[in-house]
Protein backbone atom coordinates (compact mmCIF):
# COMPACT_ATOMS: atom_id res chain seq x y z
CA UNK A 1 0.00 0.00 0.00
CA UNK A 2 1.47 3.46 -0.88
CA UNK A 3 2.01 5.66 1.73
CA UNK A 4 -1.46 8.46 2.20
CA UNK A 5 -0.48 11.75 0.33
CA UNK A 6 0.21 14.61 2.84
CA UNK A 7 -3.41 16.43 2.06
CA UNK A 8 -5.38 13.36 2.42
CA UNK A 9 -5.39 14.13 6.20
CA UNK A 10 -5.75 17.63 5.53
CA UNK A 11 -8.49 17.39 3.09
CA UNK A 12 -10.67 14.53 6.09
CA UNK A 13 -9.96 17.42 8.87
CA UNK A 14 -11.57 20.20 6.87
CA UNK A 15 -14.53 18.26 6.10
CA UNK A 16 -14.87 17.46 9.78
CA UNK A 17 -14.40 21.00 10.73
CA UNK A 18 -16.86 22.10 8.27
CA UNK A 19 -19.32 20.01 9.27
CA UNK A 20 -18.75 20.87 12.50
CA UNK A 21 -19.63 24.79 12.44
CA UNK A 22 -22.84 23.56 10.95
CA UNK A 23 -23.32 21.13 13.72
CA UNK A 24 -23.14 24.51 16.07
CA UNK A 25 -25.84 25.99 14.87
CA UNK A 26 -27.98 22.84 15.06
CA UNK A 27 -26.54 22.60 18.64
CA UNK A 28 -28.35 25.92 19.26
CA UNK A 29 -31.75 24.83 17.73
CA UNK A 30 -31.57 21.89 19.36
CA UNK A 31 -31.03 23.66 22.78
CA UNK A 32 -33.43 26.18 22.67
CA UNK A 33 -36.38 23.87 20.73
CA UNK A 34 -35.85 21.24 24.32
CA UNK A 35 -36.19 24.15 26.80
CA UNK A 36 -39.28 26.12 24.99
CA UNK A 37 -40.84 22.19 25.22
CA UNK A 38 -40.03 22.67 28.56
CA UNK A 39 -41.49 25.74 29.04
CA UNK A 40 -44.62 24.78 27.89
CA UNK A 41 -44.53 21.29 30.19
CA UNK A 42 -44.40 23.77 33.10
CA UNK A 43 -47.47 25.35 32.75
CA UNK A 44 -48.94 21.74 32.36
CA UNK A 45 -50.49 21.92 28.66
CA UNK A 46 -49.40 20.58 25.41
CA UNK A 47 -47.37 22.61 23.20
CA UNK A 48 -49.06 23.62 20.04
CA UNK A 49 -47.68 25.28 16.65
CA UNK A 50 -47.54 28.97 17.81
CA UNK A 51 -45.24 28.28 21.14
CA UNK A 52 -42.55 27.13 18.25
CA UNK A 53 -42.33 31.04 17.13
CA UNK A 54 -40.02 31.21 20.41
CA UNK A 55 -37.48 29.85 17.78
CA UNK A 56 -37.83 32.41 15.13
CA UNK A 57 -35.77 34.77 16.18
CA UNK A 58 -32.77 32.04 16.41
CA UNK A 59 -33.63 30.56 13.38
CA UNK A 60 -33.70 34.26 11.03
CA UNK A 61 -30.75 35.10 12.41
CA UNK A 62 -28.60 31.84 12.14
CA UNK A 63 -29.27 31.54 7.82
CA UNK A 64 -26.80 32.81 6.13
CA UNK A 65 -24.57 32.09 3.06
CA UNK A 66 -23.41 29.07 4.50
CA UNK A 67 -26.85 27.55 6.27
CA UNK A 68 -29.92 27.63 3.81
CA UNK A 69 -32.27 26.18 5.64
CA UNK A 70 -33.09 25.77 9.80
CA UNK A 71 -35.64 24.44 11.80
CA UNK A 72 -37.16 22.00 14.31
CA UNK A 73 -39.20 19.25 13.06
CA UNK A 74 -41.50 17.70 15.51
CA UNK A 75 -41.83 14.71 16.19
CA UNK A 76 -45.37 13.18 15.12
CA UNK A 77 -48.27 14.26 17.64
CA UNK A 78 -46.39 15.90 20.14
CA UNK A 79 -48.26 19.13 19.03
CA UNK A 80 -51.63 19.23 19.94
CA UNK A 81 -53.05 21.47 17.00
CA UNK A 82 -51.46 19.53 13.98
CA UNK A 83 -50.08 15.75 13.58
CA UNK A 84 -47.27 16.83 11.53
CA UNK A 85 -45.37 20.07 11.55
CA UNK A 86 -41.84 21.40 10.87
CA UNK A 87 -41.03 25.19 12.30
CA UNK A 88 -39.14 25.62 9.12
CA UNK A 89 -37.20 28.84 7.54
CA UNK A 90 -35.42 29.02 4.57
CA UNK A 91 -33.53 31.79 2.34
CA UNK A 92 -36.64 32.93 0.50
CA UNK A 93 -36.47 33.45 -3.59
CA UNK A 94 -36.27 36.87 -2.39
CA UNK A 95 -33.05 36.33 0.01
CA UNK A 96 -34.96 37.05 2.76
CA UNK A 97 -35.69 34.33 5.51
CA UNK A 98 -39.13 33.04 4.82
CA UNK A 99 -40.86 30.15 6.29
CA UNK A 100 -41.62 26.89 4.99
CA UNK A 101 -45.60 26.75 4.30
CA UNK A 102 -46.14 22.55 3.58
CA UNK A 103 -49.35 20.90 3.25
CA UNK A 104 -48.70 18.26 5.66
CA UNK A 105 -51.61 16.68 5.87
CA UNK A 106 -51.89 13.10 5.17
CA UNK A 107 -55.74 13.34 3.66
CA UNK A 108 -54.76 16.21 0.95
CA UNK A 109 -50.76 14.88 0.90
CA UNK A 110 -48.43 11.93 -0.06
CA UNK A 111 -45.44 13.84 1.25
CA UNK A 112 -46.58 15.10 4.65
CA UNK A 113 -44.74 11.93 6.11
CA UNK A 114 -41.31 12.82 6.80
CA UNK A 115 -40.17 10.54 9.50
CA UNK A 116 -39.03 7.92 6.87
CA UNK A 117 -36.36 10.16 5.61
CA UNK A 118 -32.57 9.73 6.93
CA UNK A 119 -32.44 12.91 8.74
CA UNK A 120 -35.41 11.96 10.99
CA UNK A 121 -34.48 8.54 11.65
CA UNK A 122 -30.99 8.93 12.12
CA UNK A 123 -31.67 11.16 15.65
CA UNK A 124 -34.71 9.26 16.29
CA UNK A 125 -32.65 6.01 16.40
CA UNK A 126 -30.48 7.78 19.41
CA UNK A 127 -27.44 9.56 16.40
CA UNK A 128 -26.24 12.95 17.82
CA UNK A 129 -25.26 13.98 14.42
CA UNK A 130 -26.74 12.50 11.30
CA UNK A 131 -25.40 13.96 7.99
CA UNK A 132 -27.91 12.99 4.93
CA UNK A 133 -27.07 13.61 1.68
CA UNK A 134 -26.52 15.33 -0.78
CA UNK A 135 -30.25 14.55 -2.14
CA UNK A 136 -32.97 16.53 -4.63
CA UNK A 137 -34.56 17.56 -1.29
CA UNK A 138 -38.26 17.91 -3.16
CA UNK A 139 -40.13 18.83 0.62
CA UNK A 140 -38.54 21.50 1.42
CA UNK A 141 -36.59 23.78 -1.45
CA UNK A 142 -36.04 21.35 -4.29
CA UNK A 143 -32.17 22.21 -4.47
CA UNK A 144 -29.44 19.66 -4.00
CA UNK A 145 -28.81 19.43 -0.15
CA UNK A 146 -27.02 18.25 2.54
CA UNK A 147 -29.08 18.00 5.85
CA UNK A 148 -27.54 18.03 9.30
CA UNK A 149 -29.56 16.75 12.06
CA UNK A 150 -29.69 16.28 15.82
CA UNK A 151 -31.82 14.76 18.26
CA UNK A 152 -34.16 17.03 20.63
CA UNK A 153 -34.87 15.32 23.89
CA UNK A 154 -37.51 16.86 26.55
CA UNK A 155 -37.99 15.56 29.85
CA UNK A 156 -35.98 12.33 28.44
CA UNK A 157 -38.32 11.92 26.27
CA UNK A 158 -37.99 12.59 21.74
CA UNK A 159 -39.69 15.36 21.04
CA UNK A 160 -38.51 15.63 17.36
CA UNK A 161 -35.26 16.50 15.54
CA UNK A 162 -33.35 20.10 15.03
CA UNK A 163 -31.62 20.33 11.69
CA UNK A 164 -30.01 22.48 8.78
CA UNK A 165 -29.69 22.26 5.20
CA UNK A 166 -26.56 23.46 3.10
CA UNK A 167 -26.33 23.63 -0.42
CA UNK A 168 -24.12 20.95 -2.19
CA UNK A 169 -22.65 23.57 -4.00
CA UNK A 170 -22.11 25.71 -0.45
CA UNK A 171 -20.35 23.03 0.58
CA UNK A 172 -18.47 21.48 -2.38
CA UNK A 173 -17.10 25.39 -2.71
CA UNK A 174 -16.47 24.87 0.80
CA UNK A 175 -14.16 21.25 0.74
CA UNK A 176 -12.93 21.34 -3.06
CA UNK A 177 -9.82 23.58 -2.38
CA UNK A 178 -8.42 21.13 -0.11
CA UNK A 179 -9.57 18.23 -2.12
CA UNK A 180 -7.39 19.67 -4.78
CA UNK A 181 -4.34 20.02 -2.70
CA UNK A 182 -4.22 15.91 -3.04
CA UNK A 183 -2.08 15.48 -5.88
CA UNK A 184 -4.48 12.46 -7.16
CA UNK A 185 -8.10 12.43 -7.96
CA UNK A 186 -9.82 12.59 -4.94
CA UNK A 187 -13.32 12.84 -3.81
CA UNK A 188 -15.38 12.71 -0.30
CA UNK A 189 -17.96 10.13 -0.28
CA UNK A 190 -20.91 9.98 2.35
CA UNK A 191 -21.55 6.49 4.20
CA UNK A 192 -23.95 5.20 1.47
CA UNK A 193 -22.04 6.01 -0.96
CA UNK A 194 -22.82 8.61 -2.67
CA UNK A 195 -20.10 11.80 -3.72
CA UNK A 196 -20.34 14.88 -1.82
CA UNK A 197 -17.55 16.67 -3.74
CA UNK A 198 -14.64 16.01 -5.57
CA UNK A 199 -11.70 17.20 -7.48
CA UNK A 200 -11.81 14.99 -10.60
CA UNK A 201 -15.15 14.77 -13.08
CA UNK A 202 -14.92 11.05 -13.01
CA UNK A 203 -16.26 11.19 -9.48
CA UNK A 204 -18.66 13.86 -9.85
CA UNK A 205 -20.88 14.79 -7.16
CA UNK A 206 -24.24 12.59 -6.82
CA UNK A 207 -21.99 9.61 -8.69
CA UNK A 208 -22.28 6.32 -6.11
CA UNK A 209 -18.51 4.98 -5.26
CA UNK A 210 -18.73 1.48 -4.24
CA UNK A 211 -15.16 0.42 -2.88
CA UNK A 212 -12.80 -0.14 -6.13
CA UNK A 213 -9.36 -1.89 -5.33
CA UNK A 214 -6.55 0.60 -5.51
CA UNK A 215 -8.86 3.53 -3.41
CA UNK A 216 -8.02 4.48 0.08
CA UNK A 217 -10.34 6.02 2.18
CA UNK A 218 -9.58 8.51 4.94
CA UNK A 219 -12.45 8.64 7.64
CA UNK A 220 -13.36 12.47 8.20
CA UNK A 221 -12.99 12.58 12.19
CA UNK A 222 -16.22 11.13 14.08
CA UNK A 223 -18.35 11.18 11.06
CA UNK A 224 -18.95 8.49 8.53
CA UNK A 225 -17.94 10.22 5.55
CA UNK A 226 -14.15 9.39 3.95
CA UNK A 227 -12.12 11.16 2.01
CA UNK A 228 -11.78 8.52 -1.09
CA UNK A 229 -7.96 8.67 -3.00
CA UNK A 230 -7.32 7.11 -6.28
CA UNK A 231 -3.78 4.83 -5.52
CA UNK B 1 -32.48 43.14 -35.98
CA UNK B 2 -31.68 39.22 -37.16
CA UNK B 3 -33.53 36.44 -36.28
CA UNK B 4 -31.83 35.36 -32.98
CA UNK B 5 -32.24 38.57 -31.88
CA UNK B 6 -35.44 38.85 -33.05
CA UNK B 7 -36.76 35.72 -31.16
CA UNK B 8 -34.40 36.91 -27.88
CA UNK B 9 -36.33 40.33 -27.58
CA UNK B 10 -39.78 39.15 -28.81
CA UNK B 11 -42.85 40.30 -26.25
CA UNK B 12 -43.53 37.92 -23.66
CA UNK B 13 -46.51 36.73 -24.19
CA UNK B 14 -48.60 38.28 -20.25
CA UNK B 15 -51.79 36.79 -20.76
CA UNK B 16 -50.52 33.28 -21.39
CA UNK B 17 -48.31 33.75 -18.40
CA UNK B 18 -51.41 34.82 -16.39
CA UNK B 19 -52.87 32.00 -18.11
CA UNK B 20 -50.25 29.30 -17.24
CA UNK B 21 -51.04 31.00 -13.29
CA UNK B 22 -54.32 30.46 -13.28
CA UNK B 23 -54.75 26.93 -14.74
CA UNK B 24 -51.66 25.95 -12.62
CA UNK B 25 -53.49 27.00 -9.32
CA UNK B 26 -57.19 25.94 -10.48
CA UNK B 27 -56.17 21.84 -10.69
CA UNK B 28 -54.29 22.01 -7.51
CA UNK B 29 -57.26 23.49 -6.15
CA UNK B 30 -59.69 20.99 -7.69
CA UNK B 31 -57.20 17.84 -6.86
CA UNK B 32 -56.87 18.61 -3.17
CA UNK B 33 -53.60 19.35 -3.46
CA UNK B 34 -54.12 23.32 -2.21
CA UNK B 35 -56.53 22.57 0.93
CA UNK B 36 -59.75 24.59 1.71
CA UNK B 37 -58.57 27.41 3.92
CA UNK B 38 -54.64 26.76 3.29
CA UNK B 39 -52.80 30.32 3.04
CA UNK B 40 -51.12 30.97 0.19
CA UNK B 41 -47.60 32.49 0.31
CA UNK B 42 -46.94 36.03 0.12
CA UNK B 43 -47.38 38.03 -3.33
CA UNK B 44 -43.88 38.44 -3.54
CA UNK B 45 -43.36 34.83 -2.46
CA UNK B 46 -45.83 33.76 -4.33
CA UNK B 47 -44.51 35.26 -7.90
CA UNK B 48 -40.92 34.57 -7.50
CA UNK B 49 -41.76 30.58 -6.84
CA UNK B 50 -43.57 30.76 -9.52
CA UNK B 51 -40.92 32.58 -11.92
CA UNK B 52 -43.58 35.45 -12.72
CA UNK B 53 -43.95 39.02 -11.84
CA UNK B 54 -45.93 40.53 -9.31
CA UNK B 55 -48.16 42.17 -11.91
CA UNK B 56 -48.60 38.63 -13.79
CA UNK B 57 -49.25 37.04 -9.92
CA UNK B 58 -51.92 39.78 -8.92
CA UNK B 59 -54.15 39.17 -12.67
CA UNK B 60 -53.75 35.25 -12.60
CA UNK B 61 -55.18 36.50 -8.27
CA UNK B 62 -57.63 38.29 -9.69
CA UNK B 63 -59.46 35.77 -12.18
CA UNK B 64 -58.96 33.17 -9.37
CA UNK B 65 -61.38 35.33 -6.79
CA UNK B 66 -63.68 36.07 -9.76
CA UNK B 67 -63.87 32.19 -10.04
CA UNK B 68 -64.25 31.66 -5.85
CA UNK B 69 -61.49 29.61 -5.53
CA UNK B 70 -59.80 32.12 -3.52
CA UNK B 71 -60.47 34.60 -0.75
CA UNK B 72 -58.50 37.52 -0.33
CA UNK B 73 -58.52 39.45 3.41
CA UNK B 74 -56.99 42.45 4.22
CA UNK B 75 -55.32 43.42 7.24
CA UNK B 76 -52.91 41.62 10.34
CA UNK B 77 -53.22 38.10 9.90
CA UNK B 78 -55.10 38.67 6.40
CA UNK B 79 -53.45 37.04 2.89
CA UNK B 80 -54.87 34.93 0.14
CA UNK B 81 -56.64 31.79 1.32
CA UNK B 82 -58.09 29.12 -1.11
CA UNK B 83 -61.79 28.20 -0.97
CA UNK B 84 -62.31 24.37 -2.33
CA UNK B 85 -65.05 24.37 -4.61
CA UNK B 86 -67.28 21.54 -4.63
CA UNK B 87 -67.00 20.00 -7.53
CA UNK B 88 -64.50 17.63 -9.14
CA UNK B 89 -61.32 17.77 -11.24
CA UNK B 90 -63.39 17.30 -14.70
CA UNK B 91 -61.24 15.49 -17.10
CA UNK B 92 -62.94 16.16 -20.24
CA UNK B 93 -63.66 20.25 -19.25
CA UNK B 94 -59.95 20.20 -18.78
CA UNK B 95 -59.35 18.53 -22.36
CA UNK B 96 -62.11 21.13 -24.19
CA UNK B 97 -59.45 24.12 -23.91
CA UNK B 98 -56.27 21.81 -25.55
CA UNK B 99 -55.59 20.62 -29.14
CA UNK B 100 -54.07 17.45 -30.10
CA UNK B 101 -51.13 19.29 -30.95
CA UNK B 102 -50.77 20.79 -27.92
CA UNK B 103 -51.27 17.38 -25.73
CA UNK B 104 -49.02 15.77 -28.23
CA UNK B 105 -46.70 18.46 -27.64
CA UNK B 106 -46.65 18.59 -23.78
CA UNK B 107 -46.26 14.80 -23.69
CA UNK B 108 -43.37 14.86 -26.13
CA UNK B 109 -41.37 17.39 -23.38
CA UNK B 110 -42.96 14.90 -20.36
CA UNK B 111 -41.46 11.84 -22.07
CA UNK B 112 -38.09 13.57 -22.97
CA UNK B 113 -37.72 14.44 -19.14
CA UNK B 114 -39.23 10.93 -17.27
CA UNK B 115 -37.20 9.15 -19.76
CA UNK B 116 -34.01 11.22 -18.67
CA UNK B 117 -34.59 11.22 -14.97
CA UNK B 118 -35.48 7.33 -14.72
CA UNK B 119 -32.33 6.25 -16.81
CA UNK B 120 -30.15 8.59 -14.34
CA UNK B 121 -31.85 7.13 -11.67
CA UNK B 122 -31.13 3.49 -12.92
CA UNK B 123 -27.47 4.96 -13.03
CA UNK B 124 -26.62 6.50 -9.36
CA UNK B 125 -29.96 4.90 -7.10
CA UNK B 126 -28.41 3.69 -3.82
CA UNK B 127 -30.88 0.62 -1.88
CA UNK B 128 -32.65 3.54 0.31
CA UNK B 129 -33.65 5.41 -3.17
CA UNK B 130 -34.85 1.82 -4.25
CA UNK B 131 -36.50 1.26 -0.63
CA UNK B 132 -38.30 4.54 -1.32
CA UNK B 133 -39.81 4.12 -4.35
CA UNK B 134 -40.54 0.30 -3.35
CA UNK B 135 -42.80 1.66 -0.11
CA UNK B 136 -44.86 3.84 -2.75
CA UNK B 137 -46.09 1.02 -5.05
CA UNK B 138 -47.00 -1.02 -2.02
CA UNK B 139 -49.14 2.29 -0.69
CA UNK B 140 -50.18 2.29 -4.10
CA UNK B 141 -51.28 -1.01 -4.42
CA UNK B 142 -53.40 -0.72 -1.12
CA UNK B 143 -55.24 2.49 -2.49
CA UNK B 144 -58.26 2.55 -3.89
CA UNK B 145 -59.10 5.53 -7.00
CA UNK B 146 -59.48 8.83 -6.67
CA UNK B 147 -57.28 11.84 -5.33
CA UNK B 148 -55.40 9.53 -2.99
CA UNK B 149 -53.87 7.77 -5.59
CA UNK B 150 -52.78 10.57 -7.83
CA UNK B 151 -50.80 11.71 -5.03
CA UNK B 152 -49.04 8.96 -4.35
CA UNK B 153 -48.67 8.24 -8.43
CA UNK B 154 -47.20 12.01 -8.36
CA UNK B 155 -45.08 11.20 -5.81
CA UNK B 156 -43.35 8.45 -6.92
CA UNK B 157 -42.65 9.66 -10.22
CA UNK B 158 -40.82 12.64 -7.85
CA UNK B 159 -38.87 10.01 -5.96
CA UNK B 160 -37.63 8.46 -9.49
CA UNK B 161 -37.01 12.29 -10.77
CA UNK B 162 -35.25 12.90 -7.16
CA UNK B 163 -33.14 9.34 -7.70
CA UNK B 164 -31.58 10.87 -10.18
CA UNK B 165 -29.96 13.58 -8.37
CA UNK B 166 -30.97 16.42 -10.98
CA UNK B 167 -32.43 19.66 -8.99
CA UNK B 168 -33.02 20.29 -12.35
CA UNK B 169 -35.35 17.13 -13.84
CA UNK B 170 -36.93 17.21 -10.34
CA UNK B 171 -38.09 20.73 -10.95
CA UNK B 172 -39.09 20.33 -14.61
CA UNK B 173 -40.99 17.32 -13.22
CA UNK B 174 -42.94 18.84 -10.40
CA UNK B 175 -43.87 21.85 -13.09
CA UNK B 176 -44.95 19.06 -15.94
CA UNK B 177 -46.94 17.37 -12.91
CA UNK B 178 -48.58 20.73 -12.11
CA UNK B 179 -49.24 21.18 -15.63
CA UNK B 180 -49.97 17.84 -17.10
CA UNK B 181 -50.15 15.82 -13.95
CA UNK B 182 -54.03 16.26 -13.57
CA UNK B 183 -54.99 14.80 -16.81
CA UNK B 184 -52.31 11.95 -16.94
CA UNK B 185 -53.27 10.87 -13.55
CA UNK B 186 -57.17 11.00 -14.88
CA UNK B 187 -56.26 8.58 -17.78
CA UNK B 188 -54.25 6.31 -15.13
CA UNK B 189 -57.32 6.21 -12.84
CA UNK B 190 -59.97 4.92 -15.94
CA UNK B 191 -61.22 1.35 -15.03
CA UNK B 192 -59.62 -0.52 -17.84
CA UNK B 193 -55.89 1.41 -17.56
CA UNK B 194 -55.29 0.56 -13.89
CA UNK B 195 -53.49 -3.28 -14.29
CA UNK B 196 -51.14 -1.74 -17.32
CA UNK B 197 -50.22 1.58 -15.90
CA UNK B 198 -49.29 -0.89 -12.13
CA UNK B 199 -47.41 -2.95 -14.22
CA UNK B 200 -45.48 0.27 -15.70
CA UNK B 201 -44.71 1.79 -12.62
CA UNK B 202 -43.65 -1.55 -11.46
CA UNK B 203 -41.43 -1.82 -14.43
CA UNK B 204 -39.51 1.33 -14.34
CA UNK B 205 -38.81 0.80 -10.39
CA UNK B 206 -37.49 -2.94 -11.09
CA UNK B 207 -35.50 -1.71 -14.14
CA UNK B 208 -34.20 0.90 -11.72
CA UNK B 209 -33.28 -1.44 -9.38
CA UNK B 210 -31.62 -3.49 -11.65
CA UNK B 211 -29.28 -0.26 -13.04
CA UNK B 212 -31.03 -0.88 -16.26
CA UNK B 213 -30.72 2.53 -17.46
CA UNK B 214 -32.19 1.92 -21.22
CA UNK B 215 -34.97 0.20 -19.82
CA UNK B 216 -35.52 2.58 -17.66
CA UNK B 217 -35.63 5.19 -19.90
CA UNK B 218 -37.79 3.23 -22.60
CA UNK B 219 -40.47 2.50 -19.76
CA UNK B 220 -40.56 6.01 -18.40
CA UNK B 221 -41.30 7.28 -21.97
CA UNK B 222 -43.68 4.97 -23.22
CA UNK B 223 -45.40 5.11 -19.95
CA UNK B 224 -45.86 8.85 -20.60
CA UNK B 225 -46.92 8.31 -24.31
CA UNK B 226 -49.31 5.96 -23.31
CA UNK B 227 -51.42 8.00 -21.51
CA UNK B 228 -51.26 11.06 -23.58
CA UNK B 229 -52.39 8.67 -26.63
CA UNK B 230 -55.47 8.14 -24.72
CA UNK B 231 -55.96 11.80 -23.96
CA UNK B 232 -55.38 12.64 -27.90
CA UNK B 233 -58.06 9.89 -28.89
CA UNK B 234 -60.28 10.94 -26.11
CA UNK B 235 -60.25 15.10 -27.00
CA UNK B 236 -60.40 14.09 -31.02
CA UNK B 237 -64.14 12.22 -29.79
CA UNK B 238 -65.82 15.00 -28.73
Amino acid sequence: MPAEPPAVGAAAAHVRATLDGVFTDVARVRDAAARCLADVRATGRAPVRADLAALRPLLQARLGPFVCGLGFIAAPRLLADAAWYLEWWQTGPAGRPSQLLRDLNPESSALYDYTRWEWFTGPEGGAEKTVCGPYVDYLCSDEYVLTLSAPVHAAGTFVGVAAADVFARTFENEVVPALRRIPAPAFVVNAPGRVMASNTASWPPGAVYRDVPGYAAKRCGDFSLSVVTAG
Amino acid sequence: MDGAHRVVFAPVDNTARVHAVVRRLTDAIALGLLTDGEQLPSEADLAAHLGVSTVTLREALMALRQQGLIETRRGRGGGSFVRAPAREFDLDERLRSLSAEELRDLGDHYAAIAGAAARLAAARSLPADVRRLRRSLEEMAAAGPGAGMCRLDGRLHLEVAAASQSGRLTREEIRLQAEIGPLVWAVHDLPDRRGRVDAEHAGIVDAIEAADENRARDVAESHVLNAVERLIDRRLAF
